[in-house]
Parts: C-alpha cells; sequence; structure tokens
C-alpha cells in the first residue's frame, strides 16, 4: 500500500540561502499555507530534511485536490438550506 | 542627577539587541523545537512503514538531541569562541528560528 506526504508550507524562506528556495520549489511550495502532496519515498524525505524547519508534515492515504484541502479550512455557514427553491416549486405545480 | 548619559540616549538610532531570551521567546523555541522533532519522526515513521531508508534522517537520529533530551544551554545560548564563558543567545544567531542548531563544537 503506498501512502502519501502532506507537506504544508508553514514558514516562509524568505532570507534563507538560494538552495532552500529551490528545494521548497521542487517540492511544488509557492506560498505559505500552500498544501502538497509526494509519494513516500527517499528523494522526497530528504527534501523534506532539508526544509524541515519550515514545513509541516502528515503521512495520508490519499492525494486530496485543492478544492478538498480548501474545504477543510472553509468555516461553518451557520445555516444550512431545507429545501431548495426548484424543489419547493414542482412540488406546488404537482399539488 | 536627572540625566544619565547612556549611548542610547545619547545617539539616535541604536539597537539593543537584549543579552538573553524572555520567557515567552524560550516557550517558543522549544515549541519550534518540538515541531522539527515532530516532522522527522513522522518521515522517519512513513519510510518505515513503506520499507525505505534515507541517510538525512538516520543522520539526524545519530546526531542530534530531540527537545526533551537538551540541556536549557544548548536550547537558549550557542557557542561563540569571541564571547566570554564562549556563549552568547541563540537569538543572536540570523534567522535562528528557522535554522536546527543543537550540538556544540567537540569539547563545548
Amino acid at each position: 500500500m503506498s501512502s502519501y506526504f502532506r507537506i504544508t508550507l508553514m514558514r516562509s524562506a524568505i532570507g534563507l540561502p538560494r538552495r532552500t528556495h529551490d528545494v521548497l520549489k521542487a517540492l511544488g511550495l509557492k506560498k505559505r499555507m500552500a498544501t502538497v502532496f509526494h509519494p513516500v519515498s527517499p528523494s522526497v524525505a530528504g527534501n523534506i530534511m532539508k526544509v524541515k524547519e519550515l514545513v509541516e508534515v502528515q503521512e495520508v492515504d490519499r492525494r486530496l485536490t485543492k478544492q478538498e484541502v480548501h474545504l477543510e479550512r472553509k468555516p461553518d455557514p451557520g445555516y444550512y438550506v431545507e429545501k431548495r427553491a426548484g424543489t419547493e416549486l414542482r412540488e406546488c405545480r404537482r399539488a | 542627577m536627572m540625566f544619565k548619559p547612556s549611548s542610547p540616549l545619547l545617539s539616535g538610532l541604536l539597537w539593543k539587541i537584549p543579552w538573553r531570551l524572555s520567557a515567552p521567546q524560550k516557550a517558543r523555541q522549544r515549541k519550534r523545537l518540538r515541531g522539527v522533532d515532530r516532522v522527522v519522526d513522522t518521515v522517519s515513521a512513513a519510510l518505515e512503514r513503506n520499507g525505505f531508508t534515507t541517510k538525512s534522517v538516520e543522520r539526524w537520529y545519530a546526531e542530534m538531541p530531540r527537545e526533551e533530551e537538551m540541556l536549557p544551554k544548548d536550547k537558549y545560548t550557542i557557542f561563540d569562541k569571541k564571547e566570554k564563558k564562549y556563549r552568547k543567545g541563540i537569538h543572536k544567531l540570523p534567522k535562528w528560528t528557522r535554522v536546527s542548531q543543537r550540538v556544540n563544537p567537540p569539547g563545548f
């Protein structure tokens, strides 16, 4: 079973050596709080070790899409929709 | 005497970096150290589960102490050959919140 590293950039590499920037670029981390998924492999592990002070890492079973990562951070809207307008209209017509 | 001449009062822009860390700074430093430990542990566990080994992870475990194993001296100060008693605050190290500085030169 293959698993993935879920890597989130917590600290920016501003002012750090060029190599550090290049490692982040190789991992696909362009800005702070960006999240990427990479299969667990020695080369990715080596890259994470280079920037271990800047990132947070989790091991996960599958890659999440960008949309799913975004929805994790979305706050509760504070309401829920009981019925859509279209459904209600159709029910009224039927009655 | 009301006016006490000191270098910050006599000149304009003079940066004063305190010689030691404050308690919250030290707490944040410990938190960062534990964060790095956590990242290395996660990476190591994931590699082990998939049957890989990586030199950088092994080397980290062989050479670097964990946060709870470190002495306060090593957490908050750093070796400097130019200082009295060879120690200075770790906050004098450039980019000190984003680099791993845990061990001393041999003999110190």
